[in-house]
């Protein structure tokens, strides 16, 4: 019974406000358990549903998030080739008791699913009606998926005093895999720890936050990185790990299969690839140095988990 | 084989270019070793052959003729080898058990690419001595160019056309393990991989470059084809008006398998650009050189090239590729068309850095030229 529960509280639930004339594209798209509007909840349990009443100011007291995506920006001039990413990932672990709300639209259910999944965000998502398909495929690759929670893994300490600035400067942390945690105080046994305001990391420097990204990474170094990833601009990884346990989570932003991804991580591992959508997924040119393990990611979707197991 | 690393330092940067202090540290990773000879320099370091063919190319129709581009590669190939039959010269380079890469150029294709008569005569000389059709690779990175270029009409059946990056932007058609790691701009991406093909089926590879002016490197000729035509990840080297191609195309060009393997350089020269490259869109910057250069030194080869693409540009009265004046750069469109403008700081350097690596010769005095005129 425990176990149900908690597959109940990681998947993310789906908010639908259509009557139960609606229930057979739900059924096929293998969905049983939904959010509803307090006076339709009676009518889609009547029809089979494990029907959750969602009343409006329940509803409105939720917080909203934009849906992920990416935004190319090809006539806009910058610094770097590589395409805004709208990530809520930043916000789901600084926020971590907050149950969250999202619109995607047509084509983003997937996506949204599977990035509140990998970030144990409690979140319920309004999914257009052409979308449910997807998002029932993604919900059950999750719940195949489905594993208690682990912690994050990171080796960067960031301090956290709730400004905004703090804030976008932890998306483009989580932009650019720099893997990194909130800590109250500076953390010794952490790589680097990263106080805004601080010598070296002034607050003049975090007013531009994507500078203020790569003046972290180079004080850290790539070799310290615990996530390296090759090949694509538009994947976002998260790593979780316990014991001799640990969990990558892959999301592709882009909207489009990612083909020949390379990852980098620090520490020897063995791997096994699921990856949503894609038949007999399975790691690539595995390569394992005495510091880091490597593997390419033949194709992906909108996300990939790769379940990973120490090795001495 | 064990996996090896070899950290290259940029040695000759300090010595060469020692007024500029923006060479980036290259980290190079290979598990090939070089060949006890490499292709590059190969056997004829320093030495070029020019053969030029008045009736190789129509300039109004813009086509080829077979039978001239027959004799210009026999007469070239013999030249170089000292050889009296060119089936002779050719089993110099090549042996039945061979699989050879022919690299392509097609960036600039429809308009100008690896002449399809060239490939197709190089085709029937590997033929000749023995290479078995299926053992023949036409290759390039993207499948859009080399499909708008159509050489399979142009090779027997059972020859090989590929694309190693298919579809454009995957790293599939790369060998994780070799590759050239390096920050230019501080780009997430730092790596660029080897083609795949290049580290795991070729024995050999002829090299058939264009006679190009290049808006970055200057000029595109064998260093640049066979740097930037085999590696991942390699437009980051260019950033607003700088660009990295001085250090980063004689670094690429460097790398094992593919220095070792490189083992024939063949310019094809019929037509050239000398402005606008290396896409060269605008016709008015295409010109009839009708020569073609055969030697297995890609440094020597490019040092002349340097000279035939800016005595042109000197005789259109356009600004020479040395040419470094900060009024002269502006980004944007203005480059294609305007042959006094310059997209960015332009780094013909970059033949001469290459030769730093030991991949030829570049001292013009120390070049040796066979002249032919059919």
């Amino acid at each position: 019974m425990s176990a149900l529960v908690l597959l109940a509280v990681l998947l993310p639930g789906l908010f639908w406000n259509k009557d139960p004339e609606t229930a057979s594209a739900l059924k096929q798209a293998g969905i049983e358990r939904l959010y509803v509007p307090a006076e339709k909840a009676a009518a889609w349990r009547a029809a089979g549903f494990n029907a959750v009443a969602l009343g409006a100011a329940t509803l409105s007291g939720l917080e909203k998030v934009d849906a992920p995506r990416v935004e190319w920006k090809m006539d806009v001039a910058s610094a770097t080739r590589a395409p805004w990413i709208d990530a809520n990932g930043w916000r789901f672990t600084r926020q971590p008791g907050r149950r969250w709300y999202e619109e995607p639209p047509n084509g983003a259910g997937a996506l949204a699913a599977a990035e509140a999944f990998a970030y144990d965000a409690d979140a319920i998502l309004r999914i257009a009606p052409g979308d449910l398909p997807a998002f029932g495929r993604m919900l059950e690759f999750l719940k195949r998926a489905d594993q208690a929670p682990m912690p994050a893994l990171a080796n960067i300490g960031l301090i956290d005093d709730g400004s905004d600035l703090v804030a976008e400067v932890m998306n483009l942390l989580a932009r650019k895999n720099l893997l990194y945690r909130i800590v109250p105080a500076p953390e010794p046994s952490l790589d680097l720890n990263v106080r805004i305001g601080s010598r070296e990391f002034p607050r003049q420097a975090a007013e531009d936050p994507g500078a203020f990204a790569s003046l972290v990474r180079q004080r850290l170094t790539d070799d310290k990185r615990l996530l390296r990833i090759y090949g694509s601009d538009v994947v976002i990884g998260r790593l979780t790990g316990q014991g001799p346990r640990a969990r990558l989570h892959l999301l592709n932003y882009a909207g489009r299969e990612v083909q020949g991804l390379r990852v980098r991580l620090r520490g020897r591992y063995k791997g096994t690839l699921r990856a949503a959508g894609i038949e007999r997924a399975a790691l690539e040119d595995s390569l394992l140095t005495r510091e880091a393990t490597e593997f390419s990611i033949p194709a992906m979707m909108a996300y990939a988990i790769v379940d990973l197991e120490a090795l001495p | 084989m064990r996996r090896r690393i070899f950290l290259q330092l940029p040695a000759v940067a300090p010595l060469l270019f020692g007024r500029d202090n923006s060479v980036p540290t290259y980290r190079v990773v290979s598990r090939y070793a070089r060949a006890e000879r490499p292709g590059m320099p190969g056997p004829h370091p320093g030495f070029v052959v020019s053969v030029r063919a008045g009736k190789s190319i129509e300039s109004d129709s813009e086509k080829a003729d077979a039978g001239v581009v027959r004799e210009m590669i026999a007469s070239g190939l013999r030249a170089l080898t000292g050889e009296s039959d060119a089936r002779a010269a050719w089993s110099r380079f090549f042996s039945p058990s061979d699989v050879v890469g022919v690299k392509v150029n097609c960036s600039g294709a429809p308009n100008i690419m690896s002449t399809p008569e060239i490939v197709a005569e190089i085709v029937r000389n590997l033929l000749a001595v023995g290479v078995k059709a299926s053992q023949i690779y036409i290759y390039e990175r993207f499948l859009d160019q080399l499909q708008s270029v159509g050489y399979e009409r142009h090779v027997p059946e059972g020859v090989r056309i590929l694309a190693v990056e298919t579809p454009r932007g995957s790293i599939r058609g790369y060998d994780p393990s070799t590759y050239v790691e390096v920050s230019l701009f501080g780009e997430e991406d730092t790596r660029s991989n080897l083609a795949r093909p290049v580290a795991e089926r070729f024995t050999k590879i002829i090299n058939v470059p264009n006679m190009k002016d290049h808006g970055a490197s200057g000029v595109t000729g064998c260093l640049k084809n066979i740097a930037y035509g085999n590696f991942s990840n390699v437009a980051r080297s260019h950033n607003q008006e700088k660009t990295h191609t001085l250090t980063f195309i004689g670094t690429l060009a460097a790398v094992e398998p593919l220095r070792s393997r490189t083992v024939l350089q063949i310019m094809d020269g019929l037509k050239g650009v000398w402005h606008g490259g290396p896409f060269a869109p605008l016709k008015k910057f295409r010109f009839f050189p009708k020569q073609m250069m055969f030697g297995t030194d890609p440094v020597a080869i490019d040092r002349l090239l340097l000279d035939i693409i800016d005595n042109k540009r000197k005789a259109e009265g356009a600004i020479s590729v040395w040419d470094r004046s900060p009024e002269n750069v502006k980004p944007g469109p203005f480059y294609s068309e305007n042959p006094n403008i310059n997209r960015y700081f332009r780094e013909p350097g970059h033949i001469e850095y290459a030769a730093g690596l030991g991949l030829g010769i570049y001292d013009l005095k120390k070049i040796r030229i066979k002249e032919i005129q059919l």
